[in-house]
């Protein structure tokens, strides 16, 4: 567990760094800092948390923020299906925990090691996991209560820093070229609806659709869906 | 703290571990499914969809900075440089009255 989590730190800073950043934002959108402690252990996924923040702030809309935030999280399903061989013969609670506290950063690590050196498991994970979460509440919660005492930053910008983080999002999910049309119609959808008036709520869900429908129209004609 | 903000944290934090849980259980036969390739696409068309919403109706000098900060995001593919790149030129862009 020690090699985890010594090994994850240059890591770990990366993540403070970000998530102090988040903490600053939820702070100024009215999330008090306990809040943003309490949302960063129990959630414990920055993109998600700083859509449904957003979202929140831009909608007012409770559920919808929830599940905008959450479908960013659908990539675990995959990152916790390839840990089956990690988590081998660890009891329910244990795994349910490795689980929580199973991160982009750790997992891709622990898998990297593993690929190197087969003694590498579940040890390392949570190791590793341990310090990720830990990094995260306490710097979100850092961020929070530095963006509580400061001034308004909206006057200087900073909202716009949601739409940066979102730019920097698309980016590190860009897998290439067939992306590109889904890509496009989704925006090209969701700033339609927006102009037509309609709450822009929605027009991220007409927008993802959208893109869904494009992706599914290339993929049968490519063959690669039936 | 509203009971908002607490239905936003409980419910995204149930979501969240749910969906981890749902791929302990079932992971592995989600990924297997001709209907795998919705998990791979839609983060990032949700995403898209979020910054075409924060862009729709904006004046140009948020459509700059979003240039920028898209610059930025190619370059550096770090989510940090993009939004000092994207909150800088943004700013830069309000002091010159653009």
């Amino acid at each position: 567990m020690k090699h985890g989590a010594i090994a994850i730190l240059p890591l770990a800073l990366g993540a403070a760094i970000y998530g102090f950043a988040f903490g600053l934002l939820a702070a100024q959108v009215g999330f008090p800092w306990w809040g943003v402690g309490l949302m960063s252990a129990t959630v414990h996924s920055g993109s998600s948390q700083i859509v449904a923040v957003e979202q929140f702030a831009s909608t007012q809309t409770v559920v919808g923020a929830a599940l905008a935030g959450a479908a960013l999280n659908l990539r675990y399903i995959g990152i916790v299906a390839s840990l089956s061989d990690v988590l081998a013969g660890l009891s329910l609670k244990t795994k349910l925990l490795a689980i929580h506290i199973t991160g982009d950063e750790n997992w891709a690590l622990t898998m990297a090691e593993r690929a190197k050196s087969p003694d590498v498991g579940a040890a390392f994970l949570m190791g590793s996991g341990l310090v990720m979460i830990t990094v995260w509440t306490a710097s979100t919660t850092a961020g929070a209560v530095v963006g509580a005492v400061i001034p308004d930053l909206e006057r200087f910008g900073i909202g716009f820093a949601f739409t940066a983080a979102f730019i920097a999002m698309a980016r590190g999910l860009w897998r290439g070229r067939p992306q590109l049309f889904p890509c496009v119609v989704a925006a090209a959808a969701t700033i339609a609806v927006v102009s037509l008036g309609l709450p822009k709520a929605y027009a991220i869900v007409a927008g993802t659709i959208s893109g869904l429908a494009m992706s599914l129209i290339l993929r049968r004609a490519s063959g690669a869906v039936a | 703290m509203s009971g908002a903000h607490w239905g936003v944290i409980g419910i995204l934090a149930l979501a969240a571990f749910s969906i981890r849980v749902l791929g302990l259980i079932a992971g592995g036969r989600i990924r297997a499914s001709r209907h795998a390739w919705v998990l791979d696409d839609l983060p990032g068309l949700i995403v898209v969809s979020l910054v075409a919403a924060s862009l729709a109706g904006q004046p140009l000098q948020t459509w700059v900075a979003a240039g920028a900060a898209l610059g930025a995001a190619v370059l550096t593919n770090h989510v940090i440089a993009t939004m000092v790149v994207g909150v800088v030129a943004f700013a830069g862009l309000a002091v010159v009255g653009l």
